[in-house]
């Protein structure tokens, strides 16, 4: 008992969310038009979660019988699931209230979401890893599909979920093997015995299904194709939800099993990350090219930067390690941002998301149109903005790891990619148009993308401001 | 505190951002206006904290080095690794910079409040200027190669947007392509001149990479301290560098752009095209001399390009017309002295002349800006004449510099340029053709400075009384004049040589900075000799010919300046045309690179080969769209085949190949 | 050969055979007993194993609850015309069987000719794992907080489920 209780106060970012969201849910059922509470509980449920993530980030302790490692790791990406919920919900509620459809389930799934992520980051047992999955994805699937009027919603929410349960299928089955041939599902067995199984083969097909299963979650290449049929038909919120915080969580398990329980540099396996990042940074990128929907647009260009960060856990070393981490959280902030953006200029009907709906937008509308700008130099990788640095580190990684190859494939795509990022750019600022937002974004929702702006800059200029962040707990 | 550091380089960027993002809302000029002058003001109080401190302290106390954060790191730290952090470095030559540059730069802040006043671009102005220091600090104090490269870039910036700061407006583009062009274009050229130097930069840093693994200057210089005298790679490292240094200092052959330049308002040439960027290839080969130290044949160039354009740059200040025209020659004047001093190893030498020069080209442009302004924008010293009466504290102050920079004593230039003077005799890498060059340049430079000075305040009032109300200039662009006169003056006492029973001490205080590379060089200190008494006697009495002459010529024999104008035409043509150096890069670089890339690059390559590769990519990422749209076709179950696929290969090459 | 080999290859040939004919069959109600009969085989094959609390879930909640969902629903959207659910054989239809034909050789590959090493468990130990009295032991000391965290999976499909299928919000 006395343990447990230790336990419940170790993991206190984890459980206090929990909390949050079963009392989100009552007060939404306790009676109607109780969204407004809702939401107000789950903000500030996720800012206190995001306070006690950022206070554990110095300590690591393993809890409830070494399922879960609290503190570090699972603080660092605690935050950013936090922010990128955080934002989430900001931006859902203008949203939401555009189109009257607000409704508290909405914000509770989302906190819910929160929950399964920061249970795949701190997961060192399969076990609560692929619970942690489940939970988030079960979540993603409503909120994809939670404009049920939709058509275009309801499409991309089957078939999210039916290519999730399929791959969740692999996931089980690798789980199995690996369970197998080790023997136990906890990460340390396996880190333990991994020398010894590496090259069994039923370990390897296990690992395989791992891959698959990840890089679904990833969205690289091959397992991509739901990507941007579910980005564009999702809410716009919860597409930027997904681009960040899932994306975000499934590299967190993604390196939490490759590079923590196993110990992949040099092996057959890190080839065959390395392939799928290839794959992910030419196909997310070329293709990125000839969209004219913005959101799909940077659904690819969620898939090419799945592909420069499967590029550090190809290079497995702690520069990779590193560079994922940096690459994450300023990858959340930029694409939170960028999708705020988008969410204010886009009409109900699911109009004004294409390039030429934002000829003329610097104009009318300068702030905006400058962080757009920032954001979409950030995703480009241009200097000072922390894109660069987040590309800087994967790259360098790789070529650290003799995996130049793909360190050279990365930065030819990321030159691809600079055309369409700044075509956008270059539509606001020398096409006449008069592309404007219908009505003046909610204050709050600016004041955090303002925000996103301007730590983008900072951490470009300032990268060690997360760089040390990591290196209490990364040491590989 | 010297942790106190950064805060100098932070209080111009605190300033450019306030400036930068309120600007257009702060109606008020005078908030403007000590934002902006306030923030350079207190780094130069900090940087004298700093200093004074530093006096006190023993010479081996008095570097550190104040890391602010790791900017890019590899995490591992291994030796081969590339790390460089945003990193200050604050030693006896950077605060010597730090002083210069921030406390000339406050001066002439506070002259712009006058200066610019009224015009509607008063807050980017002033933004620009913060900016600019707040660069230039990056440059002199950075600890590193690549730290101080963004402020090399960075003040290149600020000149480009100053110099094109009146975009609307056009300038006298003198003898090459006669007639006028938008200052723009003058930011232009020199943006792109600049830019081939910092090519060389760039190149002689990737070098330097190479050869040491590292850009910070404590790892560098260790490294390079080891090495043997000689070899190829120094030498074409230091080269590289050098030419660096040409393009931002404005040497043979890339000194075309600072005429132009004086397109920009007055206060822009004396801070950035006078007393700090300019200066930035000196103070680069200086911090590097232990690089230059290992490549006597690179110092050789240097020493020679240097006199070269001393003497240069001073034929062509003798017959032009325009007041700033004058001016921006005798800087390149200047700064050749500057580069002969580096190349003849005298590096304390050097940089005592960049700080003197600071002190009376600050001076004498700011003078020149208090001029164009009572006279509406005239900038022709042939339309003045006699405005001492109507301006006389300009007049003062403006003498005074004249003096100074002629090599007078006991003003500032004399010490520092008889020190260049005596070590380009005495060095064992000088010579005494260098020495002569040097002293005509000297004995030109006196006859100018008196020609611009007699033309422009004393004489016959040649300027249209009608349009032309002369005034003496408002309290804050005098005062500026004042204090920098009085520095003119006295600023020379800190390197008054041993000859003549000084301490030498800024020598002796830069001493630990350049021992390395003096030892390296095997320069022994010399013992008073009775020759430097007479060179100096020599320089002093061609310094007073030149100034005798000038009086002679415009004040009491005016008709000789236009007989020898026709009796000497031919040269008169070739100095007033600036020796057709303009014309010659048009015709050897300008206009073939314009032939080349309508013919073969735009046709030949851009057509025929990279329009066709774009086009081609077009193409082929059209082809690739076509066939991966062809498998999203938004059918769930071609997305779990395609997903299949990816397993089947993914296990293929796991276990089976 | 013992007695438990035999059993296992016999109900693993009926469970493989169940369920080519289940997405095979035409009619869905056809298919759905087919399922009901792979799950049996699910569940004996679970019971070879000495997992018996494993084979009883399998068969109340897979061949009781679910299937009865299964058929209920197949009842209420009274699939008519059974050819919709069975298209002509098509370009895509040979791509994905040639795909699941080479998913099919390679795992068989890996499975008969790549000898993998496994740790042995003895017998004992492996019947006592698959009673109910330690799973229920496990699941509330060693794995309560992965039990846990079930139930916030339960909870949150429990909202997403009426949040989409509900027939009026508000």
């Amino acid at each position: 008992m006395e343990t447990l209780v230790a336990d419940i106060w170790r993991s206190t970012p984890l459980v206090l969310l929990t909390l949050v969201g079963l009392i989100a849910l009552l007060v939404e059922g306790s009676g109607k038009g109780r969204a407004a509470a809702v939401y107000w509980i789950s903000l500030v449920g996720t800012i206190a979660s995001f306070v006690l993530s950022f206070l554990s980030l110095n300590t690591e302790e393993a809890a409830f019988n070494d399922m879960i490692l609290q503190g570090g790791y699972a603080a660092f990406f605690g935050m950013i699931f936090t922010a990128s919920a955080f934002g989430t919900l900001i931006l859902s509620r203008s949203y939401l209230r555009r189109l009257h459809t607000e409704r508290g389930e909405f914000y509770v799934l989302i906190v819910f979401a929160a929950i399964g992520m920061m249970l795949m980051a701190s997961a060192i047992d399969l076990i609560i890893l692929f619970l942690g999955i489940e939970v988030m994805s079960i979540c993603l699937y409503v909120l994809v599909g939670f404009l049920r009027t939709k058509l275009t919603a309801n499409e991309s929410a089957l078939k999210y979920f039916l290519l999730g349960a399929f791959t969740t299928g692999f996931l089980l089955y690798g789980i199995a093997l690996i369970y197998g041939t080790v023997g136990s599902t906890s990460f340390r067995a396996i880190s333990a015995a991994f020398p010894a199984v590496s090259n069994q083969p039923l370990f390897l097909l296990g690992a395989a299904m791992l891959v698959i299963a990840f890089s679904f979650k990833v969205a690289a290449v091959p397992f991509h194709m739901w990507a941007p049929d579910v980005y564009e038909g999702a809410p716009t919120p919860i597409t930027a939800f997904m681009s960040t915080g899932t994306k975000a969580a499934a590299f967190a398990a993604f390196v939490g099993v490759f590079l923590g329980a196993f110990q992949i540099a040099g092996s057959k396996l890190s080839e065959v990350i390395a392939l799928a990042a290839a794959a992910s940074m030419i196909i997310g990128n070329v293709v990125a090219i000839s969209q004219s929907n913005l959101k799909r647009m940077l659904a690819y260009s969620s898939i090419a930067h799945a592909g420069y960060m499967l590029s550090g856990i190809s290079a497995a070393n702690r520069e990779g390690e590193t560079g994922i981490l940096f690459y994450l959280a300023t990858y959340t902030l930029m694409n939170l941002g960028a999708f705020g953006v988008l969410s204010w200029v886009e009409q109900k009907d699911d109009t004004k998301l294409t390039f030429d709906d934002y000829a003329g937008f610097s104009a009318q509308q300068p702030f905006l149109a400058a962080l757009l700008s920032i954001f979409l130099f950030s995703l480009a990788g241009i200097p000072p903005f922390a894109g660069f640095f987040g590309k800087y580190y994967v790259f360098l990684a790789a070529v650290k790891a003799d995996l130049t190859w793909l360190a050279i494939i990365g930065v030819l795509t990321s030159v691809v990619s600079v055309y369409y990022y700044l075509r956008l750019v270059m539509m606001m600022y020398f096409q006449p148009g008069g592309a404007t937002v219908e009505e003046p974004p909610a204050q709050m929702a600016f004041i955090a993308v303002t925000c996103a702006a301007i730590l983008v800059v900072l951490f470009g200029i300032y990268p060690s401001l997360i760089v040390d962040l990591t290196k209490e707990f990364l040491n590989i | 505190m010297f942790s106190l550091a950064p805060a100098i380089v932070f209080f111009p960027l605190l300033g450019f951002l306030f400036l930068g993002l309120l600007g257009p809302r702060l109606k008020n000029e005078r908030l403007v206006g000590i934002v902006g002058s306030g923030t350079v003001g207190l780094s130069f109080l900090v940087a004298t904290a700093i200093f004074i401190e530093m006096l006190g302290l023993p010479p081996e106390q008095r570097k550190e080095i104040i890391q602010l954060f790791a900017w890019i790191g590899t995490f591992t730290g291994t030796s081969a690794s590339m790390n460089v952090s945003v990193a200050y470095q604050i030693d006896q030559l950077s605060i010597v910079m730090t002083l210069i540059v921030t406390g000339v730069g406050f001066l002439i802040h506070v002259y712009s409040i006058g200066y610019m006043h009224g015009d509607p671009g008063f807050w980017r102005f002033f933004t620009y200027l913060n900016l600019f220091i707040f660069a230039m600090l990056n440059l002199v104090l950075a600890d590193n190669f690549l730290l101080m490269f963004l402020g090399w870039e960075g003040v290149g910036l600020c000149s480009y947007l100053l110099i094109g700061f009146w975009y609307d407006r056009k300038f006298e583009t003198g003898g090459y392509a006669p007639g006028t062009a938008y200052t723009g274009d003058a930011a232009k050229k020199a943006f792109i001149v600049n830019r081939i130097g910092d090519f060389g930069f760039l190149l002689g840093m990737f070098l330097i990479y190479v050869q040491f693994e590292s850009l910070n200057f404590d790892t560098v210089f260790g490294r390079a301290a080891v090495l043997n005298v000689g070899g190829e790679v120094m030498m074409w490292m230091t080269l590289l560098l050098f030419i660096g240094a040409t393009g931002k200092s404005a040497q043979i052959p890339l000194f075309v752009w600072l005429p132009d330049a004086m397109a920009g308002p007055t206060p822009v040439s004396a801070l950035i095209h006078a007393a700090t960027m300019v200066t930035a290839g000196v103070y680069m080969v200086a911090r590097c001399s232990i690089l230059f130290a290992l490549a006597p044949a690179t110092l050789q160039i240097v020493a020679v390009i240097g006199a070269l354009t001393a003497i240069m740059a001073a034929t062509i200040g003798l017959v032009q017309n325009d007041i700033k025209k004058v001016l921006a020659y005798s800087t390149i004047s200047q700064l050749g002295y500057m580069f002969l001093a580096m190349g003849v190893a005298a590096f304390g030498a050097g940089i005592f002349h960049v700080m003197t020069h600071a002190f009376f080209k600050a001076l004498l442009f700011l003078g020149s800006g208090a001029v164009i302004h009572a006279m509406h924008e005239e900038q022709d010293i042939q339309k003045m004449g006699g405005l001492k009466k109507y301006m006389p504290t300009t007049y003062k102050t403006f003498l005074i510099g004249a003096i100074a920079i002629a090599g007078i004593p006991p003003f500032a230039g004399f010490f520092s340029k008889d020190e260049i003077l005596w070590k380009a005799f005495s060095s064992e890498y000088g010579s005494v053709l260098l020495w002569a060059l040097a002293v005509l340049g000297a004995g030109i430079t006196a006859f100018y400075m008196f020609r611009l000075t007699i033309l422009t305040f004393e004489g016959e009032e040649r300027f249209d009384h009608r349009h032309v109300h002369p005034h003496e200039a408002p309290q804050s662009m005098t005062i500026p004049l004042i204090i920098l006169a009085g520095l003119s003056i006295v600023g020379g006492f800190v390197g008054i040589p041993e000859s003549l029973l000084g301490g030498n001490a800024l020598e002796h205080w830069l001493e630990p900075i350049f021992a390395p590379a003096l030892s390296k060089l095997r320069v022994v200190p010399h013992h008073v000799e009775i020759t430097e008494y007479v060179l100096m006697v020599l320089s002093v009495g061609i310094a007073l010919a030149g100034i005798y002459g000038a009086r002679r010529v415009y004040l009491r024999r005016q008709e000789l300046s236009a007989l020898w104008q026709q009796k000497y035409a031919r040269i008169y043509k070739i100095l007033w045309n600036k020796y057709y150096v303009d014309e010659a890069y048009d015709a050897l670089f300008v206009r073939p690179a314009v032939r080349l890339s309508n013919s073969l690059l735009w046709k030949g390559l851009d057509v025929a080969v990279i329009d066709r590769m774009v086009n081609g990519t077009a193409t082929a990422v059209a082809w690739c769209a076509f066939w991966i749209r062809r498998v999203q076709t938004g059918v769930a179950q071609m997305y779990a085949t395609v997903l299949v696929g990816g397993i089947v290969v993914i296990l293929f090459w796991l276990m089976i190949k | 050969m013992n007695v438990e080999t035999i059993f296992f290859y016999l109900l693993g040939a009926v469970f493989v055979g169940s369920a080519l004919m289940m997405v095979t069959r035409r009619n869905p109600v056809i298919a759905a007993l087919y399922l009901i009969l792979n799950f049996f085989c699910l569940a004996g094959i679970y019971l070879t194993l000495h997992a018996q609390f494993i084979a009883v879930i399998q068969i109340l909640v897979y061949a009781g609850a679910i299937m009865v969902l299964f058929v209920f629903v197949i009842m209420l959207l009274n699939l008519s015309d059974e050819r919709r659910l069975s298209e002509a054989i098509s370009f895509k239809k040979i791509v994905a069987g040639g795909l699941s034909v080479a998913l099919l050789l390679e795992l068989l590959y890996i499975f008969v000719y790549r000898k993998t090493d496994l740790p042995t468990l003895n017998a004992e130990r492996s019947i006592e794992i698959g009673t109910v009295e330690s799973i229920g032991r496990h699941l509330f000391t060693k794995f309560l907080f992965p039990f846990e965290v079930t139930s916030i999976l339960l909870l949150a499909a429990i909202v997403g489920a009426v949040v989409l299928a509900k027939r009026r919000l508000d």
